[in-house]
């Protein structure tokens, strides 16, 4: 009660620094009874310094992830991409080269995402890189419900091994659930393996 | 994954990579990913397919009225014809929790506009169901409509010259056990039937001493070799003639009889039993031999469960075992001895020719030696008609197998003394003895002398027994297959299984002295006295067919013959490895039955 209150003041006062009219649906309540799992990909791990490379997303309905209406974009960056990150995420300095600005991608991330409630692994850390470009653009943080994955792993394993120990790496989490790993590492792989944890844990 | 990983996965799932690249990319934006756990129904008879899948992991079990018809994993999909057709006669159950595309209904059934990928499906459908039905039906329509005229027995065709004359004609005729007689006249054939004899020369008055020629009618209808079956029926009918000449290359090739093309139909077997009667010599039984494998693959391909397919060969075996019997043995001997085979032959289990072992038992007071010429002869002749000599010299050319009553008696006393390794082997293909010719009164003695040998001696029993865990049911802890590493990865079905199952039967039926040599007889003599309930009696039956029928299958397509009790289980149908499977569960729940009922785990 108290916490829903506090939400709703807070979603208010968020709305209220909203600079464009256009993007008052995000506020909306949401019917869809669809899910959005994003994943992004970035330069570092510090929100403050480091930048997005690329943004995935897929929306699930029911027991189904939508992969026929996924969400990829390429963001252009300030500078060079470290050599280290390469490694990771495989996003080459070329492949940026027909990659958006960072408004234009929020901005089409935003109309693909909707008020619909947001699904990922260490949530918190996208939505402070996609809040770290949202800000400026639009004056608010992302206003969407939020689910952590790794919260929902913790929470069913914990029920079983109650003083257990509960390994929350990404890929123990695909094996215990028997989720093929696709192996490329890229925003919207992650995204509908995500999608796949999400479906397992959900039903 | 990515939206180029998804391509890749179906790409290679057939039929897709025949799509081109854009309709590909225009599939690729419709497909979905669905997960389902365990246990939900996604077709049945009521609830109509939405959705072409593809399985990305787990799998999906297909149920036609109950019974596990298919089995569905990785890279399988399903179910187009329930799309294509809006029914569907099976119930698809997610069998473990499952991640697949779904290709929504409206957009699979776009994608059939394409020329190649209908074909597919559609072709696929026709094929499906040809197996279902012969698995189902067990039809007798295909191979009626299969069968060529050359898969027939043809009589042999009396052909004479033209200018002969009606008497000797008709000499010949009766000599080749003929029913029409053909004459050549300017490069064609005519006929002389039953008719034109009794209307030309018993009322026409035609002086049997003219020329042939005189009283032949009609010009020859005649088939090719290769020609259907169906067409044969279809002439005769057409014409009303009750034969009709088979023709190959422009030469004659016999005479193909009406009642042997009806009776064809009602029972294959009957005519090679016919054939075997027939020979006259060792030349006209190895005709027979041809016969005997394609009928084995006729019924084997019509779903005949092997137990009645080995039965009846054995039957004709027999039979072939009779008439080179009476060929070699003189008529004043054939009561003074027994013929009898053993092992697979003995218990009428054997399929394809597998290792002549036979052996004589000659009546006390009768010269042995009489025999050995007869007995080699008649080995050879065995020879001839492609019965492998036994490596273990188990055969009646052996002066071993060649004895008389008391000589088998001592033999058998010798056995329940010392049972080195040599002896056990003998004394297991002696428990299969089946008598094929001469008096089965010899062999019934011993039978008899064998029964009160080993009563009540558990200890041998259990020596005798000890054999059936001579080798690992190749199943491991998790229910996959052990493979034979130094055969190429194939399984030992005979070692693995077969083996066990029989012996434990044999030994069981000589503790319980029991008479039938086969080992489902036996196990039906077991459950009647009490030993085995009729449940397990059952499992042990149909694990026993299973296995069998593997194995046919096996030797049918093994080119060597010591690698025809290999089989590699990827090239089974996923049905099939579930029956091996759980066949194999069987024999190791029949191996802790024989440990108990004899106390292996005390015998050294």
């Amino acid at each position: 009660m108290f916490f829903s209150l506090y939400n709703n003041f807070k979603k208010k006062r968020n709305k209220a620094k909203l600079k464009d009219e256009k993007f008052s649906f995000l506020f909306d309540e949401d019917r869809s009874g669809e899910y959005v799992v994003i994943d992004t990909e970035t330069t570092g791990l510090n929100p403050q310094v480091d930048e997005i490379l690329s943004i995935g997303a897929v929306k699930i309905k029911d027991n189904k992830i939508l992969t026929s209406q996924t969400f990829e974009v390429y963001v252009k960056n300030s500078r060079a991409i470290s050599s280290k990150s390469i490694e990771i995420h495989r996003i080459r300095p070329c492949d940026v080269e027909y990659a958006k600005s960072s408004n234009e991608a929020i901005s089409e991330l935003l109309n693909f995402i909707g008020s619909r409630t947001l699904v990922g692994y260490y949530l918190e850390f996208d939505a402070d890189m996609i809040n770290k470009y949202l800000k400026p653009l639009l004056g608010i943080k992302l206003p969407n419900k939020m689910i952590e994955v790794s919260e929902l792993y913790y929470d069913a394993q914990i029920a079983t091994i109650p003083q257990g120990h509960i390994d929350l790496r990404f890929d123990t989490m695909l094996k215990k659930y028997n989720i093929p790993n696709m192996g490329a590492h890229n925003a919207v792989n992650d995204a509908v393996m995500t999608a796949m944890i999400f479906l397992k844990l959900k039903s | 994954m990515s939206i180029l990983d998804q391509r890749k996965l179906i790409e290679s799932i057939h039929p897709f990579e025949l799509l081109s690249a854009t309709a590909l990319e225009n599939l690729m934006k419709k497909i979905d990913i669905a997960y389902y756990p365990k246990e939900t129904l996604l077709i049945s008879k009521s609830l109509p397919s939405i959705a072409f899948y593809i399985i990305i992991k787990g799998s999906v079990a297909e149920f036609v009225d109950d019974e596990l018809h298919n089995v569905y994993s990785a890279g399988d999909s399903f179910d187009a014809d329930a799309l294509i057709y809006e029914k569907c006669e099976s119930r698809f159950v997610v069998d473990e929790d499952l991640i697949c595309y779904e290709i929504k209904k409206e957009d699979f059934l776009d994608l059939m506009q394409n020329k190649k990928v209908q074909s597919y499906f559609l072709q696929d459908f026709v094929t499906r169901h040809q197996h279902l039905k012969d698995y189902a039906a067990q039809s007798e329509l295909t191979p009626f409509l299969m069968s060529r005229v050359s898969d027939m027995f043809l009589h042999s065709a009396c052909v004479v010259e033209s200018d002969e004359s009606i008497y000797n004609s008709l000499v010949k005729m009766r000599d080749a056990k003929a029913h029409v007689i053909l004459l050549k006249v300017n490069d064609e054939y005519l006929i002389v039937t039953d008719t034109d004899l009794r209307e030309k020369v018993l009322l026409g008055g035609v002086n049997v001493n003219e020329e042939i020629s005189k009283i032949a009618s009609s010009r020859v209808i005649s088939i090719e070799l290769n020609d259907f079956l169906f067409n044969a029926l279809l002439i005769m009918t057409q014409n009303s003639i009750k034969r009709i000449v088979v023709m190959h290359k422009g030469e004659i090739k016999g005479v193909l009889e009406q009642l042997d093309l009806l009776s064809y139909f009602a029972n294959h077997s009957h005519l090679v039993a016919v054939q075997i009667d027939k020979a006259k010599n060792v030349d006209d039984l190895k005709n027979v031999q041809d016969d005997l494998k394609n009928l084995l693959i006729i019924l084997n391909s019509k779903g005949v469960k092997v137990r009645y397919i080995t039965k009846l060969v054995s039957t004709l075996n027999i039979k072939i075992y009779k008439k080179v019997f009476d060929m070699c043995v003189g008529v004043e001997l054939r009561d003074k001895c027994a013929l009898i085979v053993m092992g697979s032959e003995g218990r009428e289990e054997q399929t394809l020719k597998t290792d002549q072992d036979n052996a004589l038992i000659v009546k006390d007071g009768i010269d042995i030696e009489d025999f050995h010429m007869p007995m080699v002869q008649l080995n050879s002749y065995l020879l001839e008609l492609g019965f492998p000599v036994c490596s273990g010299g188990v055969m009646v050319s052996n002066v071993f197998w060649r004895r008389d009553v008391s000589g088998y008696k001592s033999l058998i006393s010798s056995w329940v003394t010392s049972l080195n390794e040599e002896n056990l082997k003998n004394l297991s293909i002696f428990l299969d003895a089946k008598c094929v010719a001469g008096n089965v009164q010899l062999l019934n003695e011993l039978t008899d002398h064998l029964h009160y040998s080993f009563h009540s001696r558990d200890d041998v029993l259990a020596h005798i027994a000890k054999a059936v865990l001579n080798f690992e049911t190749p199943l491991s802890l998790f229910s996959s297959f052990v493979l034979e590493k130094n055969h190429n990865n194939k399984l030992d079905l005979k070692k693995g299984g077969i083996f066990a199952l029989v012996h434990g039967v044999r030994t069981l039926a000589l503790q319980y002295e029991i008479k039938e040599t086969n080992t489902i007889e036996r196990i039906k003599q077991l459950n009647n006295q009490g030993i085995i309930d009729k449940n397990f009696a059952t499992e042990l039956m149909e694990s026993f067919d299973t296995l069998s029928s593997i194995r046919l299958k096996a030797m049918l397509e093994a080119k060597e013959m010591k690698e025809s009790n290999l089989i590699n289980p990827k090239n089974l149908q996923k049905i099939q490895m579930d029956l091996l499977k759980d066949s194999f569960k069987v024999i190791n729940k029949f191996k802790k039955f024989m440990i108990f009922h004899f106390h292996l785990n005390m015998v050294g």
